[in-house]
């Protein structure tokens, strides 16, 4: 039977491709019912109970229940702040770039509804700086709602007032993480904050915040609209609902596909249109750049089959490797971006992600050793459960996985004194502003 | 990014970065946010626009218009990679080089326009149009490889087609990028982005407590997370 996907929160997008972005498109689709009945209708707490009862969990990565975290929100604090995390910057994840882009007033009807439930006047849009299209789509559209009175004063004519705050990054993929994306928007270096307190008892400006990932809050509406056993009806019992799986690398059609948690990675493999050019599949990173590594796709795509796997969901970006692929390149890229993104706060992760680094980018050259194996998995285990913040936990899971799996080919690679797999690779691109690396 | 504040002579007055309109963005952007502070990138953003990089005397700035010192404004600056410190090209020309893209052809690609445009990656053309830099992830890896040329997107970039890109900017003809927008300058999608948000007025006029759900909220006696900033309090 030919895989199909289960279109939610980007059915707009997919069926009226020119115009989702657009508020008459998006009113059109039933826009702004689901906000709308939610304040006119519904107190604060039913609408939590409704999303606890969908069992939706936070897609940014950690698979956190969102009705939970909500919970936790002390009920007599105000002001109550609701932050929108659109810093996506989690290699190979591409699905809140385009929920926004492409239908950005659905973000906002997910907003009214978090902030709603969490009684909060002002939300924040954390728009990563690079997503310049992006940020002018949810421009235009904030001053749209505005405009219809779905923000501002007395919303939908209740006494509920919102106002939501774009704000841009300015380049740091540690500002993904929810307490270092509150410091970046306090106007500080953007590092994660000793937990706890959580940001839902003191978060922006020492006040109850909810953070909550763009996906998260563009599937809200759906919950509130059609009820949280209708959410169900997706996904496994404890991963419910449908997900954006942004599925890249070497397949025939990298793209954004919404399908039941659950599914095989077999099954988004051909929606993808198969590995390309025919090509024999050699590793794939399921769950972002952070995620150990599997062989093969005889998985279920749900966050606790994954955990069991030994890897993990994390954002849903899924990259498959062809045989093509050298895996001590890919150990080296990964390792390069979490070095490049390492926010510099703790040691282990800071001077953990360079060393490794120097280390692979020698063996990349021919210029390994035989203990270097030994040393990388050293290294990991340094950095591993010893970082300030989940970023240096990911980069040493990443590093271990593709040393452990591929060992041999890493061998090879200093046995050889060469990359077996290309006669030029391209001498190691530095990063910009950044010295050469060849002393290593 | 690393800036060293200089001393400037007591009797000199510092030049001005920001003039009258944009002196009025700036105090708009500090607006949106209940705490001034969080207007630091936003303003960096626009000391940026105006003058092209980050410069001492638009930290100094910044730091005026929120209450802070120049060293908490440079500290913040420092650490984020679209606040740039020395001189931009027109152009900044940002190949994406994480995995997708490099497992795709990406480096290649930066190999042959840094050979093209005769810089490294982080350098500026003498003729000054265009930075090139490599980049991480561009939440793009469905068109990979790709690039971004002051910072919208260009999908299944091969190096003619990057050349391309760069040569036709060269000549002065518009450029579209891959989701319609035309390619402009670094200083004017600096301005972008600090001003990202001020399309709408905040009602923030009264400051009567508002109602939530139909209730007056309690008032707030939760100690602040972080000590109180200079400049705006908190909620005004």
């Amino acid at each position: 039977m030919a895989v199909t996907e289960a279109l939610v929160t980007m059915k707009r997008l997919r069926e009226h491709p020119r115009d989702s972005h657009t508020l008459e498109r998006f009113l059109d689709t039933d826009g702004y019912a689901a906000a709308r009945r939610s304040v006119t209708e519904m107190t604060p707490d039913e609408t939590i109970e409704v999303v606890k009862q969908s069992g939706l969990r936070g897609r940014g990565g950690a698979g956190f229940p969102t009705g939970m975290k909500w919970g936790f929100v002390p009920k007599d604090i105000f002001p109550k702040y609701l932050v929108v995390n659109h810093d996506e910057g989690e290699p190979c994840t591409f699905k809140d770039r385009e929920l926004a882009e492409s239908d950005p007033h659905q973000l906002l009807e997910g907003i009214i509804i978090g902030a709603w439930a969490n009684q909060s006047n002002m939300a924040f849009i954390y728009c990563r700086g690079e997503f310049a299209h992006g940020s002018r789509r949810l421009d235009d559209a904030i001053a749209e709602a505005y405009d219809k009175g779905f923000l501002g004063r007395g919303i939908f004519g209740s006494n509920f007032d919102l106002d939501i705050v774009l704000h841009r990054g300015a380049g740091a993929y540690i500002c993904g993480e929810e307490s270092a994306l509150l410091d970046s928007l306090e106007g500080y270096r953007g590092q994660p904050r000793l937990r706890p307190p959580y940001p839902a008892v003191k978060g922006l400006y020492g006040k109850p915040t909810v953070v909550n990932n763009t996906e998260t809050l563009a599937s809200l509406p759906h919950i509130v609209a059609h009820g949280a056993d209708w959410f169900k009806q997706w996904g496994t019992e404890k991963s419910t609902g449908p997900k954006v799986f942004s599925v890249s690398g070497h397949v025939e059609r990298p793209a954004n596909y919404e399908v039941p948690l659950g599914t095989k990675l077999s099954d988004i493999l051909e929606l993808a249109g198969g590995i390309w050019k025919g090509n024999r599949l050699k590793a794939v990173i399921p769950g972002g750049a952070s995620s150990p590594l599997l062989l093969d796709t005889d998985v279920a795509m749900d966050f606790d089959t994954l955990k069991e796997a030994g890897t993990m969901l994390g954002s849903g970006a899924i990259t498959f490797l062809d045989e093509t692929t050298c895996m001590v390149r890919n150990a080296l890229v990964t390792l390069e971006f979490f070095e490049h993104e390492s926010c510099g706060k703790c040691t282990p992760c800071r001077e953990g992600t360079w060393w490794a680094v120097k280390v692979l980018d020698r063996i990349e050259h021919g210029d390994g050793r035989q203990e270097d194996m030994d040393l990388l998995l050293d290294i990991s285990n340094g950095i591993d459960g010893r970082a300030f913040c989940p970023l240096g936990d990911a980069a040493a899971w990443a590093l271990r996985s593709n040393v452990k799996l591929f060992r041999e080919e890493f061998e090879r690679h200093v046995t050889d004194g060469r990359c077996p797999f290309e006669e030029d690779h391209g001498r190691h691109v530095a990063l910009a502003g950044a010295p050469r690396r060849e002393d290593a | 990014m690393t800036v060293r504040i200089s001393r400037r002579p007591e009797d000199a007055p510092p030049p001005r970065v920001l003039d009258d309109e944009q002196l009025s963005k700036a105090h708009a952007i500090r607006d949106k946010y209940p705490n001034a502070r969080s207007a630091t990138l936003p303003l960096l953003f626009l000391v940026q626009s105006v003058e092209g990089n980050v410069t001492d005397d638009g930290i100094r700035e910044v730091a005026e218009i929120l209450g802070l010192t120049p060293a908490q404004v440079l500290a913040t600056a420092s650490f984020y990679s679209m606040l740039k410190e020395g001189p931009q090209g027109t152009y900044l020309v940002s190949v994406c080089r994480n995995i997708a893209c490099t497992h795709r052809g990406g480096r290649a690609i930066v190999r042959e326009l840094a050979e093209h445009l005769g810089v490294e990656p982080g350098q500026t053309t003498d003729d000054g149009m265009f930075t090139l830099e490599t980049a991480e992830c561009l939440a793009t890896c469905d068109g990979a490889p790709t690039m971004q040329v002051n910072y919208e997107d260009f999908y299944d970039l091969t190096t003619e087609k990057a050349i391309d890109v760069v040569e036709r900017l060269k000549r002065g003809e518009d450029v579209t990028a891959h989701r319609g927008a035309t390619v402009r300058s670094s200083r004017e999608i600096s301005q972008e982005t600090a001003c990202a948000g001020l399309g709408w007025k905040l009602p923030r006029d009264g400051q009567e407590a508002r109602t939530i759900g139909g209730e007056v909220p309690p008032p707030d006696t939760a100690p602040g997370f972080r000590p109180k900033v200079p400049g705006k309090e908190e909620g005004s």
